[in-house]
């Protein structure tokens, strides 16, 4: 378990921050807000904007209750269990193992079509009770296996936004899956 | 306190489900046209309340304030209850369990219970969209967390666990898109799908393949439900709600701890059985919402059909085929009928009523049922609504 780090509550004001990038010739359309599956990340929007700067800056995080030692997942800003806002922001392991996988080949949503095929999983992360779900990038999902090692990475969104995925390591002799 | 009033469905219809070349609000009607044919004792100004169960008309449709347009559509004025219920793909039973609660409560006494969804679209990436923001959107749908990649790690778990095998899961859609061959109203009505023709069509999400999964259709569908005592006025069949039982344990797939063991299901049906002071052995038949074909088989096995990991034997055994233990998804199931999220749950309670009625095809009906069972899931099987039935004697 990783020490505890800026209090929630406590969390310095967000001056710097990426904005969208400006269209390009090239760029895809945007895709209007209601569309649009990654979250609002700017603290204009949302009071657990630290989350992405922490992933910006290589932390892979959420918050956990300093009642009752909760960790929370997604980062809160309550906690379901006792109701109380007394939230602290923890470091996550960012290395784990596939529970399960599959695929979309179909089917996919709007922004996410030219990406298909991709691989999704639940992934166990070492050392603590939480098993997340996000899409697995690093090999095609023929070449995953469920025990298999993978890390949790930053991934830059086009538009200047930042979201978290995994990255299934390269095949070496003797690894599982 | 008096004694809580006994409910009944009275009657119901369903369109057509399938690709329509029909709106929301035509589909609707047509779902209301029907229900006033097959209930011709019914008259318009009897009906006291609605519910409307629709999932996502805001996205499907470009519409919200569903209910009073319903209204208008099927001619009524709702004088003591109107609402719509959303439950994504529960979200027709969530109205006629509303319905059972306003009626069981004395807060009404004929009550229409309608559900709708108009699914096809001329861009299905934005019906597919629409599927993605069932889940906790910002978290699991950004990773593009569907219905068919969620169920297909059930599926590989299941497999891994106990040894299903892809035969398994073409048996219970084989099974079913026979059944729907019965069903003029299903989606796959008069298609042929052997297990040899099902595990060779394309994968959508490995290890699922197209015939492992519910469409995407539009449709309708709705039940009369009235208050015990005014039930023969309307039928001779009343098939009476004699339980139910629901549970949500979670949302965000984090939460969903182990995939094979649905515990929320478990924890619905201890409920549904013991209201209706039945067991599973006492079902001649169940609509169990197989969204995918894995669906059917790990809600059975929370259900009690059969022992944990043992489901792919039951379809594989023909146990839940005519003939068998429990007939499961006589009507053609969603698999073979398509899932029109909000009029899903309608569509089952008209099978059952109609299978109580001896009113359907004799290669689909149960012989001489008096116990169902109608059990939705909705999103990630994180919630299970149950609902019992019993045949009017």
């Amino acid at each position: 378990m990783a020490p505890p780090t800026t209090p929630a509550a406590e969390a310095p004001a967000v001056t710097a921050r990426p904005r969208a990038a400006p269209a390009t010739p090239s760029s895809p359309a945007p895709i209007p807000t209601l569309l649009d599956f990654h979250p609002l990340e700017d603290p204009r929007f949302t009071e657990i904007a630290a989350f992405f700067d922490h992933l910006r800056a290589g932390r892979f995080s959420t918050t956990r209750c300093r009642r009752d030692g909760r960790l929370l997942w997604p980062p809160r800003t309550v906690c379901p269990e006792c109701h109380r806002s007394e939230l602290e922001w923890v470091d996550l392991p960012r290395h784990g193992r596939i529970y399960a996988f599959s695929a979309v080949l179909a089917g996919a949503p709007l922004g996410m079509e030219e990406a298909v095929p991709f691989a999704v999983g639940l992934v166990d992360l070492d050392g603590v009770p939480l098993r997340l779900f996000g899409r697995i990038e690093g090999r095609p999902w023929t070449e995953l296996a469920i025990g298999a090692e993978v890390n949790v990475e930053g991934f830059d969104l086009p538009d200047g936004r930042i979201f978290y995925r995994f990255r299934a390591r390269p095949a070496s002799p003797g690894a599982p899956g | 306190m008096s004694e809580r009033p006994e409910v009944a469905v009275a009657g119901g219809a369903t369109t057509r489900f399938g690709v329509r070349a029909a709106t929301w609000s035509e589909l609707v009607q047509e779902a209301g046209r029907r229900l006033f044919e097959a209930i011709p004792e019914l008259r318009a100004e009897e009906v006291d309340s609605l519910f409307v169960g629709a999932a996502e008309p805001e996205r499907f449709a470009f519409q919200s304030h569903v209910a009073p347009l319903a209204a208008e559509l099927l001619g009524l004025k709702p004088r003591r209850i109107l609402q719509r219920t959303e439950l994504a793909c529960a979200s027709g039973q969530s109205a006629i369990r509303s319905a059972y609660a306003a009626i069981a409560a004395g807060l009404s006494d004929v009550a229409v219970a309608l559900g709708v969804e108009k699914m096809n679209l001329p861009s299905m990436a934005e019906a597919n969209t629409s599927m993605a923001c069932v889940m906790d959107r910002p978290w699991d749908g950004a990773h593009g967390a569907t219905a068919p990649p969620f169920f297909a790690m059930v599926a590989q778990r299941h497999m891994r666990e106990f040894g299903t095998t892809e035969e398994a899961l073409a048996a219970v859609s084989e099974k079913n898109h026979r059944f729907a061959n019965s069903n003029p109203d299903a989606q796959f009505h008069a298609k042929s799908f052997s297990r040899e023709k099902l595990r060779g069509l394309p994968l959508v999400a490995p290890p699922l393949r197209l015939g492992d999964c519910s469409s995407m259709t539009d449709g309708a569908a709705a039940v009369l439900v009235v208050r015990g005592d005014l039930a023969r006025k309307y039928t001779s069949n009343p098939a009476w709600i004699r339980g139910t039982g629901q549970y949500s344990d979670w949302h965000n797939l984090a939460n969903a701890g182990d995939l094979t063991d649905w515990v929320g299901l478990r924890q619905a049906g201890r409920e549904a059985f013991r209201s209706a002071g039945i067991g599973p052995a006492d079902l001649d038949f169940a609509e169990l919402h197989d969204c995918f074909s894995i669906s059917e088989i790990v809600a059975g096995e929370a259900l009690g059909f059969c022992p944990a990991g043992q489901g792919g034997a039951y379809a594989l055994d023909g146990k839940s085929s005519l003939g068998g233990e429990i007939v499961v998804n006589p009507r053609g199931g969603l698999l073979g009928c398509g899932h029109p999220l909000g009029a899903t749950g309608i569509a089952q309670a008209v099978e059952v009523y109609r299978q109580f009625a001896a009113e359907v095809p004799p290669e689909r009906q149960v012989p001489d049922p008096e116990w169902a069972l109608v059990h939705n899931l909705s999103g990630s099987a994180n919630v299970h609504s149950l609902m019992v039935y019993q045949r009017g004697g």
